[in-house]
């Protein structure tokens, strides 16, 4: 690393100190089981929308995806779009008012106990905390050794210890605040994140001669797609890949439909609807939520296909072939060697605080699900009255595993372990979630049966189909001898658009064949017109 | 458009931005919209 590790060890130090004095003003603040695991249901809907686009963007988002943007192109843009659309203004106007609402008629304090409650089943809830203990330390996992990567190469310091270091500051937060700590640490982070992308957008467009002309340069690139890209599909940096070849498959099916329509069913982000006191809060959440990610999303995804301009120029290559073959490099190669030391400090602390934000509310997810949905609700019959006390071993105990998995399981899994997670959660919950809030007619019968059918056949998909998980599992091979049962189209086809929809379909059938919910019930859910 | 050819990759570009506006139009119409919800 170029900077001055004086200079960066004391801006850390700073950063690291408001975020201890956020956690300890929600320590204070913290009282009740509400105020832990929701945050009071009073919180501002500045601190809201950061908190969610905080949590939302991790640390991969900006430097994976800004990485992959640089070698598959701007198309990669829908994405954004689909984030802003779908993410923001479909997930907070459409979704979040109903879970909002509903959350607070049946008095529930985490996403599994929405569901759970709203069709009366605890079998509901305890598998979907289970299914989000089980999953998410993967999804963690990944977040962390970014984490411990980056804190590794900024400060050389051992990459174990770097871990460790991370974890304990993220953990004595969450577990002693709760989810008003996530939150307010989230807020402070997200408001760095948007001065180090805001930064880094100007002063790339600057560098490049201006957004026209940095825009033109990359679409005369074309002619230097790589070979190997091109059989696949790519066809230069501002044009979409041939429709239907395994690039356009892999960039529509699971980077833009899967990660763009998974995030509505993500347990951390839906849990915070809960956290406000009204619709107007989360109307008012949009108006910070969708420039929040036009700048994290919008400006990594720009600035990664950019840099090739900027390789050009500067080495007369491509940006995968100056980070050495290593998407994840591309990013930090071309922050550290064409912004200003001072900016690079800036972005790093940006990246600490993506990491941290996503890890934080991750912990606390993963805490409440076992703790409270899984051990508390499920297995105890809600009979134990001690919520916060278990909850925070959950967490602890999550921790753990999150990372057992950093270390135990091969990179090359671990790598595929967002988009396992969005589409697990895309399979198992967004069919029942959404007939949670806009079907009156759903029922338990078809709402266990859309859980399973979504959850086992997102797993069968990706262990024995789709080949990005498949292959490196090894499951299929080590049964059938062969790295996919299918061959050809299927085996790039995510498994969220095959799990989803047929997860849709058998709730919708198996409700319309079950007895629907009592009216007493409904009435308790949607409220009526009459109270 | 933009330098971009593609009208598939600078119609992304441009929706984006519409979109983010778009957010913060609806959050500045609805600022102070009462729950009717909570009356249903």
């Amino acid at each position: 690393m170029a900077v001055s590790i004086p200079l960066l060890g004391m801006v850390l130090l700073i950063y690291l100190l408001v975020v201890f004095y956020c956690g300890w003003l929600a320590y204070k603040k913290t009282k009740n089981v509400d105020d832990y695991m929701l945050a009071g249901r009073n919180v501002h809907p500045y601190i809201l929308a950061l908190s969610y686009g905080a949590t939302f963007i991790s640390t991969s988002a900006i430097i994976g995806f800004g990485g992959v943007s640089a070698t598959l192109g701007m198309g990669l843009l829908w994405l954004v779009f689909m984030n802003i659309f779908v993410g923001i203004f479909i997930a907070f106007a459409i979704f979040g008012s109903r879970t909002r609402r509903i959350g607070a008629r049946l008095g529930a304090i985490t996403f599994p106990e929405l569901l759970g409650k709203r069709f009366e089943s605890r079998f509901i809830q305890g598998f979907s905390g289970a299914l989000i203990g089980l999953f998410m330390p993967l999804y963690a996992g990944i977040v962390l050794i970014g984490g411990g990567r980056f804190i590794e190469s900024a400060l050389g310091i051992n990459y174990d210890i770097a871990v460790l270091i991370l974890i304990i500051i993220v953990a004595a937060y969450v577990i002693t605040g709760g989810l008003l700590a996530v939150m307010y640490t989230d807020a402070l982070q997200g408001s760095l994140m948007i001065g180090g992308m805001g930064i880094l957008l100007v002063l790339t467009y600057m560098k490049l001669g201006g957004i026209t002309e940095a825009h033109q340069a990359l679409t005369d690139m074309a002619p230097l797609v790589p070979a190997s890209l091109a059989a696949g599909g790519h066809m230069g940096w501002t044009t979409m890949p041939v429709f239907g070849s395994p690039i356009w498959w892999t960039m529509v099916s699971t980077i833009i439909l899967g990660v763009g329509i998974g995030v509505l069913a993500q347990p951390q982000l839906a849990v915070r609807f809960m956290t406000v006191d009204s619709k107007r809060s989360l109307n008012r959440a949009v108006f910070v939520g969708g420039p929040f990610i036009l700048l994290m999303a919008g400006v990594a995804y720009i600035v990664g296909a950019l840099s090739n301009v900027y390789f050009l120029n500067e080495r007369g290559m491509i940006a995968l072939e100056a980070a050495g073959g290593n998407i994840d490099m591309i990013m930090p190669e071309y922050i550290n060697n064409a912004m200003p030391e001072l900016f690079v400090i800036i972005f790093m602390v940006t990246l600490l605080a993506a990491a941290m934000s996503t890890l934080s509310s991750q912990f606390h997810t993963m805490g409440t699900a076992i703790g409270h949905d899984l051990y508390r609700e499920f297995l105890m019959k809600g009979k134990v009255g001690r919520t916060i006390p278990i909850t925070k071993i959950g967490i602890a105990v999550t921790i753990l595993i999150s990372v057992i998995l950093a270390y135990v399981l091969p990179i090359s899994i671990i790598a595929r372990a967002t988009a396992i997670f969005f589409g697990l959660c895309a399979a198992a919950f967004l069919p029942m979630y959404t007939g949670a809030l806009f079907w009156k007619r759903m029922t338990r019968q078809g709402a266990i049966a859309s859980l399973l059918t979504g959850t086992f056949t997102s797993l069968f998909w990706l262990t024995f189909v789709h080949a990005k998980e498949a292959a490196p599992l090894g499951i299929c091979n080590a049964i059938f001898g062969t790295d996919t049962l299918l061959s050809g189209t299927w085996t790039v086809v995510d498994p969220i658009l095959i799990a989803t929809p047929i997860a849709a379909i058998v709730a919708i059938g198996v409700s319309l064949f079950t007895e629907p919910p009592t009216d007493e019930h409904i009435d308790r859910c949607f409220g009526n017109k009459r109270d | 458009m933009i330098g971009i050819d593609d009208p598939f990759v600078w119609s992304a570009y441009v929706l984006c931005i519409i979109s983010a506006i778009g957010c913060m139009v609806y959050g500045l119409l609805k600022w102070n919209e009462e729950d009717e919800e909570e009356l249903e």
